[in-house]
C-alpha cells in the first residue's frame, strides 16, 4: 500500500514527534494525533456508516498505536502500521457486531445473480456521470452501499490497499476481493445515478 | 464478448485492456462508458480517504486515558536540579552513608510498585512519599526542629528547600508509578531522595567541613 498524502507539521516532523512521545511529551502525543486524525477517522466513518461509532474506533485505534509507541522502530513507514492497525479494530468491531466484513456470495462467474446482470442502464445517457462526482454525494453513495461491498471499496479504492494485502487483512480469496469490488463500484453507480435523476427532478 | 461478458470480466482486469476487452470497448459506446464511469468513481474515491474531521470529544478522551494510563507524563525540566541544587547550597561531596541507605530504600519502593497495576497506583494518597520518608528518618518535624536555633532567613530557606525537595520526590514517584521501568525515572527519584538527605546532613552539620 502506498501512502497518498504522508501530512508533516510544519513545526515537529513525525519522527520528533514519535521519539517525544516515547518519553511521554503531551504534546508530541497530539501532533501525532493532529497528523492523522483525519485519516484515520475518515477510514473508521466509511466503514461503520456511523459518527459515534467512527469516532469510538478512532479513539481504539490511536489508543492501541500509543500503547506500543515505545515498540516503534521505524522499520515500517509509521502511517503505514497506524492505518493497518486501525483497519484491524474496525473489522473486529464489524465482526463483533456480526456484520459481514465481504459478503459470502460465491464468485464463479455467470451465476446469474442479480447484481450480475448488466443494468439496462435506466434512463442511461441522460444522467451520465461525466465530469467530476460531488464528494458529499459519494460519501452517501458509500455509506448506503451493504457492509460487504462498502469494506472491501474503502480498502482498495479509498484506502489504496491492493487485493492481495485486502485478501490477507479481510480473510478472504483474491477473487472474492476483486469481484466484490466490481460489483461495489457497479452499485455505487446506480446510486450516484439515482442521486443525479433526483436531483434532476428537484430543480 | 458480449456486453455481459465485458462487464462480467471488468472484475478480473478493471481497466479494460485485456485483449478481447478493448476489442469490444471499440464497437461499443455504451460499454465504453461503462468503463469511464467506473473509472472516475474509483478515483473520485481517493478524496475520501480524509474527508472527515473528528470531534475534539476523541482527542479529549484520548488524551485522558493517556495520562490515567501513564503515557503522558509531566516534563522533568521544571524541576530544581540535584546538581545545582547542591551548587546553590555550597555543596561539593556528600554524604556516602546516607547515599547507600537512600538507594536501598529506592529500590524497595521501585520493586513494590514494579508488582502494582496502574489502577492500584492511581489510588497511592499524596502523602506516601513524605511518610517513606519519615520510615528512612527524613522527618520534616525533626529538621525544622534542628534548624530552629538559626535565623528566621535560614529557617525560611530550610522550608522552602524543604517544601521543593519533597513536590521532586512526588513527581518523581509518580513517574515511576506511571512506568517502573523507565531508567529516568528511577533515576530522578533517586536524586529527589539524595536532595531531601542533603537537607537534613546540612541541618545536623554533619557533612559541614
Ligand atoms: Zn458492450
Amino acid at each position: 500500500m502506498t501512502d497518498p498524502k504522508p501530512r508533516q507539521s510544519k513545526d515537529v516532523s513525525e519522527a520528533q514527534a514519535i521519539e517525544r512521545a516515547k518519553q511521554g511529551d503531551a504534546e508530541a502525543f497530539q501532533v501525532l494525533y493532529d497528523m492523522h486524525k483525519r485519516r484515520v477517522y475518515s477510514l473508521c466513518l466509511r466503514m461503520t456508516a456511523n459518527t459515534a461509532e467512527a469516532e469510538d474506533l478512532a479513539q481504539e485505534a490511536f489508543l492501541q498505536l500509543f500503547r506500543k509507541i515505545g515498540t516503534f522502530r521505524g522499520e515500517s513507514a509509521f502511517s503505514t502500521w497506524l492505518h493497518r492497525l486501525s483497519v484491524n479494530v474496525v473489522l473486529m468491531h464489524l465482526r463483533k457486531k456480526g456484520l459481514p466484513v465481504v459478503s459470502l456470495e460465491e464468485t464463479t462467474q455467470g451465476s446469474g445473480g442479480e447484481e450480475d446482470t448488466p443494468k439496462k442502464d435506466f434512463g442511461a445517457e441522460d444522467v451520465a456521470l461525466a465530469g467530476s462526482i460531488d464528494r458529499l454525494q459519494l460519501r452517501r453513495a458509500v455509506e448506503s452501499l451493504p457492509p460487504g461491498y462498502r469494506t472491501i471499496f474503502v480498502l482498495h479504492d479509498v484506502e489504496g490497499y491492493e487485493h492481495n494485502e485486502i485478501a490477507t487483512i479481510v480473510g478472504c480469496s483474491i477473487g472474492n476481493s476483486k469481484s466484490q469490488l466490481h460489483k461495489a463500484r457497479m452499485k455505487l453507480r446506480d446510486l450516484l445515478k439515482m442521486q443525479r435523476a433526483e436531483k434532476a427532478e428537484k430543480s | 464478448m458480449t456486453c455481459v461478458e465485458l462487464q462480467q470480466s471488468l472484475a478480473e482486469i478493471e481497466d479494460g485492456s485485456g485483449a478481447e476487452q478493448r476489442a469490444h470497448l471499440e464497437t461499443c459506446p455504451t460499454c465504453l462508458a461503462l468503463l469511464a464511469e467506473l473509472n472516475l468513481i474509483a478515483s473520485s474515491a481517493r478524496d475520501l480517504s480524509e474527508a472527515n474531521e473528528p470531534s475534539p470529544r476523541v482527542w479529549n478522551s484520548i488524551e485522558i486515558v493517556l495520562r490515567t494510563e501513564g503515557l503522558i507524563r509531566p516534563p522533568r525540566a521544571d524541576r530544581p536540579h540535584p546538581a545545582s541544587f547542591a551548587a546553590r547550597w555550597g555543596f561539593a561531596r556528600w554524604m556516602v552513608p546516607a547515599a547507600a541507605a537512600l538507594l536501598i530504600l529506592v529500590g524497595i519502593y521501585v520493586r513494590q510498585h514494579s508488582l502494582a497495576s496502574p489502577e492500584n497506583m492511581a489510588t497511592i494518597p499524596a502523602q506516601q512519599p513524605l511518610q517513606d520518608a519519615a520510615a528512612a528518618g527524613l522527618n520534616d518535624d525533626e529538621l525544622l526542629q534542628e534548624v530552629a536555633d538559626k535565623t528566621p532567613a535560614t529557617q525560611a530557606q530550610y522550608q522552602d528547600h524543604l517544601r521543593r525537595a519533597n513536590e521532586y520526590i512526588q513527581d518523581a514517584k509518580q513517574d515511576v508509578q506511571a512506568d517502573p521501568n523507565d531508567e529516568e525515572a528511577r533515576r530522578s527519584l533517586m536524586e529527589a531522595y539524595q536532595q531531601k538527605a542533603m537537607l537534613f546532613d546540612m541541618a545536623m552539620d554533619r557533612s559541614l567541613p
